[in-house]
C-alpha cells in the first residue's frame, strides 16, 4: 500500500483542523488496482435484439418490483427507477435505422459517487463493481447528483428509511460465491452482453470494430470516457443518440479532487497565519492609515 | 434603553402570525417524518435536491455575517464594530440552526444522521462530508460565541471570563471554519461539470462562493443595522455604515473580476448574447447583483445610511439568483421530469424562517444584544 502526496497533505490539513486522523480511511479509498484486471461488461448493441432477458433475469435474482405497462401486461420499465437497475430503451433514428441501449451503472473506474459520497455509503472494490451500503448511507443523494450518467436512484416512497438503489454487478450474491457473472450477462441469449477482464474486453471490442469497421462506430464507449467505466459499449450509431453523452477523458472526481488538495491544507494552514499576521499588525497600528475598513 | 423598555410592555403584531406559522411548519416537518420524502415533496430522481437545499445554499452566506463581523472587529481590530458583533453572530447562531433542520428534514435516513461524524465513515475527498463536519463545528463555536449573552442575564460571570479571555482562538477557528465551508459550498458543484450551466460551472466556484459569502454577510449586516437600529430608534454609526460598504465593494469588485474573467477565458460569452433564458439570468444576476451594488458603493451614496443598506438588498437578490440557479434550475438533466417544491416543502422552510425571527425577536426582547444608546458609538 502507498499513501500518495494528494492523501497524505489530506490526512495532515485535516489532522491540523479538527484533529481527525484516519487513515484508515484514506486506504480505503485509494485507487484501486489496474482498472484492466478488474471485472467488466462489453455491450454490444449491434447484437443486442432487445429481448429484456437482463431486466428479467435482474429482476429475479434481486427479486424486484416489476414495473408493468398501463394494461398489466408486460413488465415494462421506461427508466431506471429504485426497482430497477437495468433496462434495455430503444433509440429510433429518423431515417429508421434503431438501435438498443442497455442501461446500468457504469462502474466508473474514478466514480464520482465514490468520490462526493460524505460517509463512504458508496465503495469502489478492488475488483472494480462499486456497491452501496445503507448502513453508512445517510440519505443526502448527493450522489444521484454527482453521477454523469443518471444512475443511482432513491426510494422516494419509503419512509423508513430509504435506500439508494442501483447495480452493484451481482458482486456479492453471484461473483463472489462463484455462481458466475451478473445475473444479466449470464442470461442474455445473443451474447450482446459479456463480462470478464475490462482488458481481455477492450481488446475483443477493438478486434471486433477492426474486423467489422462499418458496422461500428469507431469507439468504444467507456474505455477512457469519463476516466474510463467498467461497462464498455459498442454501437452502429453514434453514441449520444444512445444518451452515453461525450464526457471527456478526464475522470469527473479530479477537479474536486486537486481541489481539495489544495483548499483545504491552505486554509487549515494559511488561514490561521495570515489571521495572526492580521492581527499583529493591527495591534501595531499598522492597518490605520491603509485599510479602508 | 426607554424604547427597550417601552417594547416590552406589550407583544408586537407580528408575534402572532410568526407563531402560527412556526407551528404550521413544526406539523408538516413531523409529518415529513412520518411519510417520508415521496408524499410530502416534489423532488424526484432527476431533481434529488430542491427547495430546502436551495435556501440553505443562500441561508449559509447570509449567516456569515457572524464571520465577517468577527474578522473585521476581531482581527482587524475595528473597535467600532463591536456594537453589530452581538447582533451579527446571533443572526448567524440562528441561520445555521435552520440550515441543520432543513438538512435534517432533508436526508432520507436521518435515524443515521450522526454517520457523517463516524470516523471509520468520513470521506476525505467529500467536500459534503467537508461541509458536514465544518458546519458542525462551526455551531459550537457559535454557541461559545453568543453564550456570554444568555450567561450575563443569569449570573454566571466565570464562564464568561473564559470565553473573553479565549476570544481570538474562538473567533479565529470560526473564521477558518466559514473560509473552508463556505467556499466548499461551491466546491460541491465542481463534480457536476456536465450538469451545470457553463455560465455557472467554473474551477474557480469555491472562490466565488467565499467572495460571495463576505459581500453577502456584510450587505445582511447592513440591513440587519439599519432596521433594527432604526426600530430601537439607537443612533446609526454613519462612519461604520461606510466602512461596511467598502468592504463589501472590495469583495464585489473581486467577484467580478474573477466572474467576467471566467467568462471570457473559457469562451462562454456568446452563451451570455444568446437569446435563451440562462442568457438573461445571468445578465440580471450580474447587474442585479454586482454591478448594482457596486454602483450604489462606490458613489457618494456610500456615506448615507441607505447607500450601504440599498446595496446589501441587491447583493443579496443577487446572491439568491446565484444560488437558485446553481443548485436548481442550472442543473441539466436529459429528461422531460421537472421540479416544483410542493407546498409542503414550502411551508415547511416558512415555518422555519418564521420560528428564526421568532428566537431573535425573544432574544432582543429579553437580553442584551444591542449596545446602550449612549455606548452605541463604541
Amino acid at each position: 500500500m502507498t499513501i500518495s502526496r494528494r492523501d497524505f497533505l489530506k490526512v495532515a490539513g485535516l489532522a491540523v483542523g479538527c484533529a481527525l486522523a484516519v487513515p484508515e480511511t484514506v486506504q480505503a479509498s485509494l485507487p484501486p488496482t489496474d482498472p484492466n484486471e478488474q471485472i467488466a461488461m462489453l455491450y454490444d448493441a449491434t447484437i443486442c435484439v432487445g429481448c429484456n432477458a437482463c431486466t428479467n433475469a435482474c429482476r429475479q435474482w434481486n427479486g424486484t418490483t416489476p414495473e408493468p405497462d398501463a394494461r398489466l401486461v408486460y413488465d415494462a420499465p421506461t427508466e431506471l427507477s429504485a426497482d430497477t437497475f437495468t433496462l434495455i430503451q430503444l433509440y429510433q433514428g429518423e431515417d429508421g435505422v434503431f438501435s438498443f441501449v442497455k442501461r446500468q451503472c457504469m462502474h466508473c473506474v474514478d466514480p464520482a459517487c465514490v468520490s462526493g459520497c460524505p460517509v463512504q455509503a458508496l465503495q469502489k472494490t478492488s475488483d472494480g463493481p462499486v456497491l452501496y451500503d445503507p448502513e453508512r448511507c445517510i440519505g443526502c443523494r448527493y450522489c444521484q447528483y454527482v453521477c454523469p450518467f443518471h444512475v443511482p436512484r432513491f426510494e422516494w416512497d419509503v419512509a423508513r428509511f430509504p435506500v439508494v438503489a442501483k447495480c452493484h454487478f451481482c458482486y456479492e450474491s453471484r461473483i463472489i460465491p462463484g455462481i458466475g457473472g451478473p445475473a444479466c450477462a449470464d442470461r442474455c441469449p445473443t451474447s450482446a452482453l459479456i463480462w470478464g477482464k475490462r482488458g481481455d474486453l477492450i481488446a475483443e471490442a477493438g478486434k471486433r470494430i477492426s474486423e467489422n469497421p462499418t458496422r461500428y462506430v469507431d469507439h468504444i464507449y467507456g474505455e477512457d470516457d469519463a476516466g474510463g467505466t467498467s461497462v464498455l459499449y459498442l454501437s452502429a450509431v453514434p453514441f449520444e443518440n444512445l444518451g452515453l453523452e461525450d464526457l471527456g477523458t478526464r475522470s469527473i472526481p479530479e477537479i474536486s479532487e486537486e481541489t481539495a488538495e489544495l483548499v483545504l491544507p491552505g486554509i487549515l494552514i494559511g488561514a490561521p497565519i495570515l489571521l495572526g499576521m492580521i492581527r499583529l499588525t493591527a495591534k501595531r497600528g499598522g492597518w490605520e492609515d491603509t485599510w479602508p475598513l | 434603553m426607554a424604547a427597550l423598555t417601552r417594547s416590552r410592555e406589550r407583544i408586537p403584531a407580528s408575534f402572532w402570525p410568526l407563531l402560527a406559522l412556526t407551528l404550521l411548519g413544526v406539523g408538516l416537518a413531523i409529518y415529513r417524518l412520518v411519510v417520508g420524502l415521496g408524499p410530502s415533496t416534489n423532488m424526484n430522481d432527476h431533481y434529488p435536491w430542491g427547495l430546502w437545499i436551495t435556501i440553505d445554499l443562500f441561508l449559509i452566506p447570509v449567516a456569515g455575517a457572524a464571520f465577517t463581523i468577527s474578522l473585521i472587529s476581531y482581527f482587524l481590530g475595528r473597535e467600532d464594530y463591536h456594537s453589530v458583533i452581538r447582533p451579527a453572530v446571533l443572526a448567524g447562531f440562528i441561520g445555521y440552526g435552520i440550515v441543520g433542520v432543513l438538512l435534517f428534514l432533508d436526508i432520507g435516513r436521518w435515524n443515521q444522521f450522526y454517520n457523517i461524524l463516524v470516523p471509520g465513515y468520513i470521506n476525505l475527498h467529500s467536500f459534503l462530508e467537508e461541509i458536514s463536519l465544518c458546519i458542525t463545528l462551526y455551531t459550537g463555536i457559535l454557541v461559545l460565541e453568543i453564550a456570554p449573552v444568555f450567561l450575563e442575564k443569569w449570573g454566571y460571570k466565570t464562564p464568561i471570563r473564559w470565553i473573553e479571555r479565549g476570544i481570538f482562538i474562538i473567533a479565529g477557528a470560526g473564521i477558518v471554519l466559514s473560509m473552508l465551508h463556505q467556499s466548499s459550498l461551491g466546491s460541491l458543484f465542481l463534480l457536476m461539470p456536465h450538469k451545470l450551466h457553463p455560465l455557472w460551472w467554473t474551477p474557480a466556484l469555491p472562490l466565488l462562493f467565499y467572495l460571495q459569502a463576505v459581500y453577502t454577510g456584510l450587505g445582511t449586516t447592513a440591513i440587519a443595522v439599519r432596521l433594527i437600529w432604526g426600530a430601537l430608534k439607537l443612533p446609526i454609526n454613519r462612519d461604520l455604515f461606510r466602512r461596511i460598504g467598502q468592504a463589501m465593494s472590495i469583495n464585489l469588485m473581486l467577484y467580478a473580476a474573477i466572474k467576467v474573467g471566467d467568462w471570457m477565458g473559457s469562451e462562454e460569452v456568446p452563451l451570455l448574447l444568446r437569446p435563451d433564458a440562462f442568457g438573461l439570468i445571468a445578465w440580471l444576476q450580474f447587474l442585479i447583483g454586482i454591478v448594482l451594488p457596486l454602483g450604489i458603493l462606490l458613489s457618494k451614496l456610500v456615506g448615507h445610511t441607505s447607500g450601504p443598506f440599498w446595496a446589501g438588498v441587491f447583493a443579496l437578490i443577487g446572491t439568491f439568483i446565484d444560488r437558485l440557479v446553481i443548485s436548481w434550475v442550472g442543473l441539466a438533466e436529459p429528461s422531460p421530469v421537472t421540479y416544483f417544491p410542493s407546498w409542503i416543502e414550502i411551508m415547511i422552510m416558512v415555518g422555519m424562517i418564521a420560528g428564526g425571527f421568532l428566537l431573535y425577536g425573544a432574544v432582543v426582547r429579553y437580553f442584551r444584544l444591542f449596545p446602550e444608546p449612549e455606548h452605541a458609538h463604541g
